[in-house]
């Protein structure tokens, strides 16, 4: 396969995953606060995977025959955009929870003076 | 008109970055004669908190910006604390006139009502019309999620029976604040009155609220979206 076989969004994908796993290595390899070698294992599978999908298409046949979902990819698909739906929901959840206990600390802060 | 004696009235003006004019606001309600005044300054970055305590009103001050509910809750939190009977907020850009707040409160005092709405006439030839076309549909908005129909819906010139104040638990930082306190209303079925209220649109009140109407509105319209699905 030359590059001139590729696809544009094969190229984009690419490129974006490279400088993803590129971000990720530089900010562990500069022991930068909350890196960890599982987040960065997470950041190399998943855009990792991505570049491999985009450069390989064929790949995703393969993974759905062996894991035995072949016949039912937009189940499959479906069950993905639940998922990322619900895992946005949780963390809208946690982002609501957090600016409301922000809110009732600035608050019991600021009501201090009166309770001298 | 003075306060009655038997009534602690506390003036509660949430502010953000008015120290040019909540001065003026503070002063012009002493002079109708409210004294019990507490300004909450939040998280500004001018001299509010300063300002405000010149003129003579309680100043309690966020650390940082929390909105305007926010602030609104806790300068009420802080009016139950000192022993109010009835709470006003209004907002502290000078576009609330303090000569209605003794119509405001009447009704509270008076026993006939838990909570009185100022509302602004949406046919008073100042306002411009914009504000008109935006109150409108955040009426049409708050009446969806609240489920009752009021005629301002995003004012902020309320007044509160004690009792109200200590039914309504507002969640609601930011500018759906106001739609909040109606859909409690009709959750804790309070009786509510509607009073009508002046309302003068300077340049330095409309500066401010023409810069919020959209990107304000959207999120406001985000929150209460949210806070229906996940409360």
């Amino acid at each position: 396969m030359s590059i001139n076989d590729l696809q544009f969004y094969q190229i984009a994908v690419t490129a974006i995953s490279l400088v993803m796993i590129y971000f990720g290595l530089e900010k562990f390899l500069r022991h930068e606060a909350g890196q960890s070698v599982l987040k960065l294992a997470v950041r190399m599978i998943v855009w990792g995977g991505m570049a491999a999908v985009a450069l390989f298409p064929d790949i995703t046949d393969t993974i759905a025959a062996f894991i035995g979902i072949e016949g039912n990819i937009n189940a499959v698909v479906m069950l993905g955009f639940l998922l990322i739906f619900l895992i946005i929901f949780k963390i809208l959840s946690v982002v609501e929870r957090i600016e409301q206990e922000i809110s009732a600390l600035t608050r019991a802060d600021a009501l201090e003076k009166l309770k001298k | 008109m003075t306060n009655r004696v038997s009534d602690r009235i506390w003036i509660i003006i949430p502010a953000y970055n008015e120290s040019s004019v909540i001065g003026q606001v503070i002063t012009s309600a002493h002079r109708h004669g409210f004294i019990d005044i507490i300004v909450v300054d939040d998280g500004s970055h001018d001299p509010t908190a300063a300002a405000a305590a010149t003129a003579g009103a309680m100043v309690l001050s966020h650390r940082i910006n929390r909105g305007k509910g926010a602030a609104t809750k806790t300068g009420i939190e802080a009016a139950k604390l000192l022993g109010a009977d009835i709470i006003v907020t209004m907002d502290g850009d000078g576009q609330h006139d303090p000569a209605d707040i003794s119509r405001l409160v009447a009704p509270i005092a008076a026993g006939r009502a838990d909570v009185a709405l100022g509302t602004r006439s949406l046919t008073t030839p100042h306002m411009p019309r914009h504000k008109v076309i935006s109150n409108r549909i955040a009426n049409m908005v708050a009446w969806s999620f609240a489920g009752l129909w009021v005629a301002d819906s995003q004012s902020g010139f309320r007044a509160y029976s004690r009792q109200a104040a200590d039914t309504l638990n507002t969640r609601a930082d930011r500018y759906n604040y106001e739609t909040e306190i109606i859909r409690q209303i009709r959750e804790y079925r309070l009786r509510f009155t509607e009073v009508p209220i002046s309302v003068k649109y300077t340049a330095y009140s409309m500066s401010k609220s023409t810069r919020q109407t959209f990107g304000m509105g959207l999120r406001t319209v985000y929150k209460m979206i949210w806070n229906t699905l996940s409360f």
